[in-house]
């Protein structure tokens, strides 16, 4: 019940922020010009019965890049900020322990996230029904929840790290820096243990080895990727799905890669941080 | 609630920040239904104190206990009964001053009437408006209707005419007392004594993290009526002066500023302190007793080199 004071609390004071309404902005900007590339796409191939699908293909990049963003954007000052400006003073002076104070805010900002995704996906869908004027709602609702399931995730990796420090710096420097690892630094590595491995940095030839189609199915983006392909029932979303296609994997994928793993994977990457968080924030004077 | 259980007891607490010590081996018990006020300089240790009695920090080592519920392992059940206007705190600029009060109504499980809440701490009109609008005083006035939400059992207020003026802090002063009127205990701190003075029936002075007196209001206006505050001109002071008129009988406190050394003692010793500063190699050149007031007694407490 405290918690939910919290969330309702956070939720009034986040939503108003104007940061917000401009993320939201750009977010519906790049979902109408997904949904534009994405129906182009589609009348290329003449492929009707594909349009949603096409569309959930054009969208998947923008999602997986900007909702991210948006989410460590609501996320990384949460309870770091409050710490900073000495509200968490006037909020813990009143009877929430620092978990309800923690998972409110996660429940907080995580529906302010949820509100921006849906306006943004919202505007896509009557962009799509504008340039098509057909659109198949149960998929793109399914991509909808998987996106703002993507966000919640984030939300709580960087909820997590807010609650790790008292400095609103650190625990951005902390999120943008797990940004830089996942989506810079990690596909390097992996190439780099694969030159180590095979003697190529590059997969030209069958097979895969299993490590690395393990390694790159890892982050929250490539989860989010799989998670989408085992609900919909297709492939295509994920690097791993797109080797397999080019035939070069062989005797299966391993348990990480799976498809259906990809929920796995999003739900570790939104227990391990916050776990941290709330032991840290848990035990510190504040 | 049982009556003969402490409002508060803090046990032998020390609070350590690396090599810093906040408070060292402090004992300090609050009756329930009293008003307390808790004395000292900034930096003393008073805002450690309330923190550790909220839980915002944990004891290095000692135990703190309020209506006998321990601090670490009970907070919630302890600020399920008290009130708190804390120090240095902020509110959400964005949230009007009726939804921070919604929301402490709605924290503290209780029905009370916002609009009646903000016309007792006198921000009625206010209500609607944002909190990023409001100044100081009226910041401090919504956190104390935040505060009194629920009728507390306690009530602890850290430095609460922070931002106040003088009619703010004595209409804050009337709602202490028809907080304690209505039963609850309350305690508060102050660098000012003269807030403590109006208001407390009891009395902590705390310096460098230990308390140096307690004691009723008039209890320490008694300790302080015979006292007499010499204040002594030297030609210079020697080593060990100031020493030697500390340990003599009677005397509770000596401090210097150069030259001049300023002595709390009992009426009949002034000659003698003078004689010791004669003897130590000194030359009086000037002397001035006066009498000593609860504020040079505080004064004496919590300022100087301490004898």
């Amino acid at each position: 019940m405290s918690a939910i004071a919290v969330a309702k609390k956070d939720f009034q004071d986040a939503v108003r922020s104007r940061g917000l309404i401009a993320l939201t902005v750009i977010f519906v900007l790049f979902t109408v010009g997904g949904a534009y590339v994405g129906t182009q796409v589609a009348g290329v191939f003449g492929d009707e019965a594909g349009d949603t699908l096409d569309l959930v293909y054009a969208l998947q990049s923008p999602a997986s890049f900007l909702v991210p963003i948006i989410a460590l954007l609501i996320g990384y000052g949460a309870v770091a900020g409050e710490r900073e400006r000495g509200s968490l003073k006037f909020l813990l002076g009143l009877p929430h322990t620092r978990w309800d104070v923690v998972f409110g805010k996660i429940v907080g900002r995580s529906a302010v996230v949820t509100v921006s995704i849906l306006v943004g996906f919202a505007a896509g869908f009557v962009a799509i029904f504008a340039f098509t004027g057909s659109v198949s709602p149960a998929e793109y609702v399914v991509f909808t929840l998987l996106t703002v399931l993507l966000g919640f995730v984030y939300v709580c990796i960087g909820v997590g790290l807010s609650s790790m420090t008292r400095s609103t710096t650190r625990a951005a420097v902390g999120a943008f820096g797990l940004l830089g690892l996942l989506w810079l630094l990690w596909g390097f590595i992996g190439n780099l243990l694969l030159y180590l491995d095979t003697g190529s940095a590059f997969l030209f030839e069958s097979p895969a080895p299993d490590w690395y189609l393990a390694f790159i199915s890892l982050p929250p983006g490539p989860a989010y990727g799989s998670a989408i392909g085992a609900v919909l029932g297709e492939s295509g979303f994920t690097a791993v799905s797109f080797y397999e296609q080019q035939g070069l994997i062989e005797g299966g994928l391993p348990v990480v890669a799976e498809p259906w793993f990809g929920f796995v994977i999003l739900a570790l990457w939104a227990m391990i941080p916050l776990l941290i968080g709330l032991l840290r924030f848990d035990r510190v004077d504040l | 609630m049982i009556r003969t259980v402490p409002a508060i007891r803090l046990t032998d607490v020390t609070k350590r920040y690396g090599d810093e010590t906040a408070l060292s081996g402090l004992d300090l018990e609050v009756k329930q239904g009293e008003i307390y006020g808790f004395l000292g300089p900034n930096g003393a240790g008073k805002s450690t104190t309330i923190n550790l009695l909220l839980d915002f920090v944990r004891p290095t080592s000692g135990e703190v206990r309020v209506f006998d519920f321990d601090a670490q392992s009970e907070g919630l059940a302890i600020r399920e009964r008290t009130g708190i206007l804390p120090e240095g705190f902020s509110l959400y600029d964005r949230l009007s001053g009726r939804k921070h009060i919604e929301f402490a109504i709605e924290s503290k499980g209780v029905s009370d009437d916002p609009d009646a809440l903000l016309e007792r701490v006198g921000i009625p009109d206010a209500a609607e408006k944002k909190v990023g609008g409001y100044s100081k005083g009226m910041t401090q006035r919504l956190a104390l209707a935040a505060a009194i939400a629920g009728e507390p059992d306690l009530l602890i207020l850290d430095e609460p005419s922070t931002g106040l003026d003088p009619a703010g802090a004595r209409e804050m002063r009337e709602i202490i007392r028809q907080e304690r009127d209505r039963g609850a205990t309350i305690f508060f701190s102050s660098h000012i004594l003269e807030q403590v003075d109006a208001v407390c029936d009891r009395v902590g002075i705390l310096r460098d993290g230990e308390l140096v007196a307690e004691d009723s209001v008039s209890g320490l206006r008694e300790a302080t009526a015979d006292e007499t505050t010499l204040i002594v001109e030297l030609d210079r002071l020697p080593k060990n002066a100031t020493e030697q008129v500390a340990a003599l009988d009677g005397v509770s406190k000596v401090t210097t500023q150069g030259s001049t050394a300023t002595v709390s003692c009992r009426d009949d010793v002034k000659t003698r302190v003078l004689r010791a500063f004669e003897d130590s190699g000194a030359t009086v050149e000037n002397f001035e007793a006066e009498e000593s007031s609860l504020e040079d007694l505080f004064i004496s407490y919590t300022t100087g080199a301490s004898a």
